[in-house]
């Protein structure tokens, strides 16, 4: 077996293709996100079925229903949609009230549009007036072709994207970071070369290499997926119900919620319990066991990778070897932290810096003694995490 | 209804990434093993079947007293990954190919036991194993570790005996072509410098072995042994003579990069190679023992957390 290819960079052969529309969903509810319909309910595409209930203008976006449906099950973490039950005789057929397009859209700017694209399903908690906006045109991951697939296919959408932002936060300078080597570019971005090797392509090294400092204050940065999202909102002025996925080598726009299997069928990909199946790249996605589960709106890939093809992670000693160290781009000594976090010494972890992990996962692809060192930095971040919760909640009840 | 053609199946779930190098500690042992193959076929060659026992009786000895102590420890056993076969071997590269077989079973125990088990094993111990049981067995029984008087029966010399004892002039025809080509006695495999430099390349061409630490120690060695040679050219040997004699290339590519006794950042890892470059020539200069580069690598050893502390900032650390 040879050592997989890092370069994320690729020459994209298919245009962006579509997927037939599911009959049912399963729309995956971020925790913040509360649930506005009942069971039983009939909706329509478009329509709000969980709000933020902030009153922020910068914030997880609402969920909407992908498909014309009734609401089956409201599960903690996802609602379920399902087909629309024949009626009865004589009674009349529910109608499905789909939104009307948003037409003040074009007319607001500021927060006030920010809020707006909240409510129509965007996310804004990563964007701030006036700073130096950063657009990440490279592929995110190894086999993860979305960027340069939406930058060949989706001008328009994205030139409508960057228009829209342009209003609601006014950035000082917009820059798009592409591949070395590859002719991209986007109408009114200063455009930046960057290595296309994972890890420099997760954001706080594209941030570094567009603007020569390592965590920079008043630079904000989001994926060409995220200005997608934005430009698909401009274009058609309704709530955001797609996923532009990659599947196997080809790019499809997926409705939200839709199930992996069915997906896995449209595309034509084998699948079967020989694969480990991933929402999102082969560095950073998450496993899932269960084929039901449906593709959530920021995800950017679905990878299979077959379950024997790499030496299996295993609890192994660490061998102080020193690869970990070498590859980490936040140049901490994960195997040492990784050994802190096994033995319950977070705030050893804390000390040695684990606070700077980037989580690209380049410690676990390189262990030679197969530990899942990621996780344990992990882990010792979430401990860190609940601890200074708990230390914070304690004070403020003095 | 669609859902109802769900598959049931449980599919296998496992931390990110999905993705790996490929290398494991077993796959990287077995290129080291099979880098060190033809050096073993050519002590065994040279020295005939005394080099062939002692290789065996060391790297038995090194497997069976590692399983025993992880059976005592309530370990795993570890066997399969073979750092102790390749540990035995390097050990066994280190003696005089007449070495008696009760001194190669307790050096080799001593190596796994000392050099291994009571940091917890392999990749915990801040020495290099082979360098601690050739230490132990060099100060325990320094006549059957004397390479002069242990290998009496071949009509060579051993290049650094001779230049410990009858100065420069001994070795006046020792060329470094014939160092390369393994001509004269030494070490049983340390001695075989032209086939250890193909191993330690081969390793270091498929990124096994990094080549931080072997270029920093053989500067070390280079540097080191011009300064002096410059000093007075009549009293101490070449640069070169030191590079290719005694055990000096095994050191280089395969105890100073031993993983858990080197640093790993990149700079401690090229001032730990040099300052043990430095200690081979010292320690040939001025020492008892002829050959000095194991004890250069203990040494160097011992100062592996004091080069560790040279750190690099955080990711956007203050």
């Amino acid at each position: 077996m040879t050592k997989p290819r890092l370069n994320t960079s690729v020459e994209i052969k298919d245009s962006l293709q579509g997927v037939p529309t599911p009959t049912s969903v399963r729309i995956p509810i971020p925790g913040k996100l509360k649930p506005v319909v009942k069971k039983k309910q009939i909706v329509g595409r478009g329509q709000v079925i969980a709000e933020n209930p902030t009153k922020s203008a910068y914030g997880v976006g609402f969920e909407h229903a992908s498909i014309d449906g009734m609401v089956e099950d409201i599960l903690p973490d996802a609602i379920l949609i399902g087909p629309i039950p024949a009626s009865k005789e004589g009674e009349e057929a529910p109608v499905p009230a789909r939104p009307e397009p948003c037409a003040e859209l074009d007319s607001l700017a500021g927060e006030d549009l920010c809020r707006k694209l909240m409510e129509l399903g965007v996310r804004t908690d990563r964007l701030h007036a006036a700073r130096t906006l950063i657009i990440n045109g490279l592929n995110p991951e190894p086999g993860v072709l979305v960027s340069e697939q939406l930058i060949k296919d989706a001008q328009d959408t994205l030139k409508a994207g960057l228009q829209l932002l342009e209003r609601a936060i006014k950035p000082g300078t917009v820059k798009l970071v592409v591949a070395a080597g590859k002719q991209l570019s986007l109408h009114g971005c200063t455009t930046v070369t960057a290595s296309d090797a994972y890890p420099a392509t997760i954001d706080p090294l594209v941030m570094l290499a567009a603007t020569g400092a390592e965590r920079p204050d008043n630079v904000d940065i989001i994926s060409i997926s995220d200005l997608y999202r934005f430009g698909r909102v401009a274009e058609t002025k309704l709530p955001l119900t797609e996923a532009v996925v990659t599947v196997g080598d080809k790019v499809f726009r997926v409705p939200t919620g839709m199930r992996v299997q069915e997906v896995l069928d449209a595309v034509g990909l084998p699948y079967g319990t020989e694969w480990k199946i991933a929402l999102g790249g082969p560095m950073r996605g998450e496993t899932i066991f269960d084929l039901g589960v449906g593709v959530p709106e920021e995800c950017t890939a679905i990878t299979l990778v077959p379950v024997n093809l790499y030496p299996a992670v295993q609890p192994n000693p660490c061998i102080n070897c020193g690869e970990c160290v070498l590859v980490c781009p936040a140049r901490i000594q994960p195997g040492m932290l990784s050994r802190y976090a096994e033995f319950n010494m977070f705030e050893n972890a804390r000390s040695q810096h684990v606070g700077a992990c980037l989580e690209c996962g380049m410690c676990t692809f390189v262990c030679p003694a197969q530990r899942p060192v990621m996780q344990y930095l992990l882990l010792a971040k979430g401990q860190l995490a609940a601890q200074d919760d708990m230390v914070s909640t304690c004070r403020l009840q003095d | 209804m669609a859902s109802q053609d769900i598959t049931k199946n449980i599919f296998t779930v496992t931390s990110a990434p999905l993705w790996h190098c490929g290398k494991t500690l077993q796959s990287n042992m077995i290129q080291t093993l099979l880098a060190l193959l033809p050096v073993a076929v050519m002590a065994g060659y040279k020295y005939g079947f005394a080099a062939v026992s002692v290789m065996a009786w060391a790297a038995l000895t090194a497997v069976i007293t590692e399983a025993l102590v992880q059976k005592l420890m309530g370990q795993e056993p570890s066997a399969d990954d073979f750092s102790a076969l390749v540990d035995g071997l390097l050990f066994a590269f280190l003696l005089p190919a007449t070495a008696p077989a009760w001194m190669v079973v307790v050096g080799s125990a001593a190596m796994v036991i000392l050099g291994r088990m009571v940091f917890g094993g392999y990749g915990g111990s801040p020495l290099c194993a082979p360098a601690v049981g050739w230490g132990i067995l060099a100060i325990s029984w320094p006549d059957f570790m004397d390479l002069n008087g242990m290998l009496l029966n071949w009509d060579l010399i051993e290049p650094l005996s001779e230049l410990k004892y009858f100065g420069l002039d001994a070795i006046a025809d020792v060329t470094p072509v014939s160092l390369l080509l393994g001509e004269y006695l030494g070490d049983l495999g340390a001695s075989q410098a032209g086939l250890v430099l193909v191993a330690g390349l081969y390793l270091m061409a498929r990124g096994i072995v990094r080549w931080f630490i072997p270029v920093s120690f053989l500067a070390g060695v280079l540097v080191t042994g011009l300064v002096y040679n410059l000093i007075d050219p009549q009293a101490y040997a070449s640069p070169v003579f030191h590079l290719l004699s005694g055990s000096t290339l095994l050191a280089a590519f395969f105890l100073m990069p031993y993983p858990s006794s080197s640093p790993a950042w990149r700079l401690p890892m090229l001032l730990f190679g040099f300052f043990g470059g430095a200690m081979v020539i010292i320690i040939r200069t001025y020492g008892i023992y002829p050959d000095g580069a194991c004890f250069a690598v203990l040494l160097a050893n011992l100062c592996t957390p004091l080069f560790d502390l040279i750190q690099p900032k955080p990711f956007g650390g203050r």
